[in-house]
């Protein structure tokens, strides 16, 4: 399906990209407590990934892609911050999934899917099921970018 | 396969009856109608053809100077052209096209024409197609009395024997454009699917429309859109009946006024006429839906938009409903969507079918994400004291990245030896103008962006 690529934008930044963000804002983790160190290790390891997928919605676009917009607030919402998002035309998409329920035309296999889908899918919820596939093709892309990044990191720093 | 088919068709002389090509129209029109444009060939009419008649039964049954009329009539213009010919008429690639979109109509002629002295005669693709049939109906009355042929057993053949044939000019128009035939094909096809009333009028517009073909352009678009709006002119239109007609995939010849035309039409609505464009997801409600009622048409994904709609065309056998064509549409955006998810995650080609495959990509994401937690795990322990270094760390896994997934063979720049030491933030800014300067010429380009990702805030 090669003509697909050119009606969905699935444009994921280099690797480098995903690197750099991710570097950046583990350093910044440290940068946050420079005093106390959080001891223990869940902490360390849930602001690691809270990192790394706050990094990768960065790099993977920013607020120009639903998944990553979720994401992002989602994460802001945690810190108390707020997200900015950039001006832009947004549509609104209000076909929230319950209001689809109603024509039973829709392939019953399709939706139940597409439910587990929005659950793993950051802003999934109100995203209609061929945009949610969109998302889920680039969400792919750049959490595979981010496992790479991620991998190389961790090889680099692991003691030989 | 189907050239056992077609040996089975003509080794044996298969007995039905001779009218259930007849009387089965719509089976057969459905059958040959259904069909994407690259099968139509050489699957639509051997699929309906064996099925009902051996060709010399029908021929026999319809007389042979039915056939013989229109061929002789089409003489003149043709010039020697002569159905029964098997001595192979010089077939004009050109005709090809033309023939063949004539037989995507499911035009079960073809099928009944004797079998040739070379044997075999059976319109299928490009290929096969024999010399004669080369030159077979280009002109639209022609297939309009073709197709009524196997649609009516009624008291019309003399009707259609009869009338006149077109203008000779439409056929060198014919001749000339394969466009032009497929758009002529399609809206003699409007009028074939008509109910038997509708017969005389339907016929005349051949006429009409030749006529009107002879004026404009030639190639194909605009041609389209005249015939249907001159069949206009009659009580039935034209574009009223595209519910009968077939599916045929216009390869973007055809106007955006003849498909709005045809997109999501009724029988029941004539006033329709003035309203050309139309959306997709406003269809004029019908109210008797037919749901088999024959319609077909074809869904134009690559229309330019020029009013931004996306106009669809409601396959054959198919509900017009707004709802219906909408929820077709979605089904399809929805099916690409998960092709292209396809080719994403690994392993998946094998898998076919949307359930599988959806669950497919749930388990790929949950591992991703998985991976992403492990990983991140991993970064903690391996890093207790949480110091990430830019410096230290862009420096070795920089090379990584860039290498790929070589080892890292290339020794440190000494100024970088200082790896992990913990740098309180203020010294940040100067730790990365000093990457700016000592890192080598690869990660330049990372430079660039990096001082100015520094500026932006953190998490």
């Amino acid at each position: 399906m090669a003509s697909a690529d050119k009606l969905i934008n699935t444009y994921v930044p280099e690797k480098d990209v995903f690197a750099l963000h991710f570097l950046q804002s583990l350093s910044n983790l440290r940068t946050q407590n420079p005093l106390n160190s959080p001891d223990k290790s869940i902490d360390r390891v849930r602001k690691i990934k809270k990192a790394a997928y706050v990094s990768m919605a960065r790099a993977a676009g920013g607020t120009s892609r639903l998944w990553s917009r979720a994401l992002l607030r989602r994460a802001a919402k945690d810190d108390n911050k707020s997200v900015r998002f950039s001006r832009r035309k947004r549509k609104v998409t209000w076909k929230i999934s319950s209001k689809r329920k109603r024509s039973n035309q829709r392939a019953p296999v399709v939706e139940e899917a597409a439910e587990r889908l929005r659950n793993l899918v950051p802003g999934g919820g109100g995203m209609e099921t061929s945009k949610l596939m969109e998302e889920t093709a680039h969400y792919i892309k750049c959490l595979s970018m981010q496992v790479k990044v991620m991998q190389c990191l961790v090889d680099g720093l692991s003691p030989k | 396969m189907d050239l056992s088919e077609k040996d089975e068709f003509s080794a044996e002389k298969r007995n039905p009856d001779s009218y259930d090509l007849v009387s089965n129209p719509s089976g057969d029109w459905r059958v040959s109608g259904s069909n994407p444009i690259d099968s139509y060939p050489s699957e639509n009419l051997i699929s309906a053809g064996p099925a009902s008649c051996s060709p010399s039964q029908m021929m026999d049954s319809f007389g042979q100077t039915l056939w013989y009329d229109p061929t002789s009539v089409q003489a003149v213009g043709y010039g020697g052209f002569n159905v029964q010919n098997n001595g192979g008429n010089a077939s004009s690639s050109s005709f090809r096209g033309n023939i063949d979109r004539s037989l995507e109509m499911g035009w079960n002629l073809p099928n009944l024409l004797p079998p040739k002295g070379n044997g075999l005669f059976l319109p299928n693709a490009n290929s096969f197609l024999p010399p004669s049939m080369a030159q077979f109906p280009a002109d639209s009355g022609f297939i309009e009395r073709a197709a009524r042929f196997s649609l009516f057993s009624g008291g019309n053949f003399s009707d259609m024997v009869n009338q006149p044939l077109g203008n000779p000019e439409s056929i060198g128009l014919f001749l000339q454009g394969g466009g032009t035939m497929q758009g002529q094909c399609q809206s003699n096809e409007l009028n074939v699917g008509e109910p038997h009333n509708d017969v005389s009028t339907a016929v005349k517009d051949p006429t009409v429309r030749s006529t009107e073909q002879a004026k404009p352009n030639v190639p194909g678009s605009g041609n389209v859109s005249e015939d249907t709006q001159s069949s206009g002119g009659n009580g039935r239109k034209g574009r009223e009946t595209s519910s009968n007609t077939k599916k045929r995939k216009r390869n973007g010849q055809n106007s955006e006024a003849a498909q709005s035309h045809r997109s999501q039409q009724s029988e029941e609505e004539p006033d329709n006429n003035g309203d050309k464009k139309r959306n997709s997801e406003q269809s004029p409600n019908s109210p008797g839906n037919k749901t088999n009622s024959g319609k077909q048409q074809g869904k134009q994904s690559s229309d330019p938009p020029k009013d931004g709609y996306i106009h669809v065309r409601a396959r054959r056998g198919q509900a017009t409903n707004s709802h219906s064509l909408a929820e077709r549409v979605r089904r399809e955006k929805i099916s690409e969507r998960m092709k292209f998810l396809q080719d994403l995650v690994p392993g998946c080609n094998k898998v076919t079918g949307k359930a599988v495959m959806l669950d497919e990509i749930i388990n790929y994401v949950q591992s991703l994400q998985r991976q992403v937690e492990f990983l991140s795990m991993k970064l903690a322990t391996v890093n207790p004291q949480m110091e990430f270094n830019l410096e230290g760390l862009l420096a070795k896994d920089a090379l990584q990245l860039r290498a790929g997934s070589s080892s890292t063979t290339t020794p440190f720049p000494p100024n970088m030896a200082m790896a992990y030491p913990p740098l309180p933030h203020g010294f940040m800014q100067q730790t990365l103008s000093s990457i700016g300067r000592t890192i080598s010429s690869p990660l330049s380009s990372m430079n660039g962006g990096f001082k100015r990702q520094v500026c932006i805030g953190g998490l």
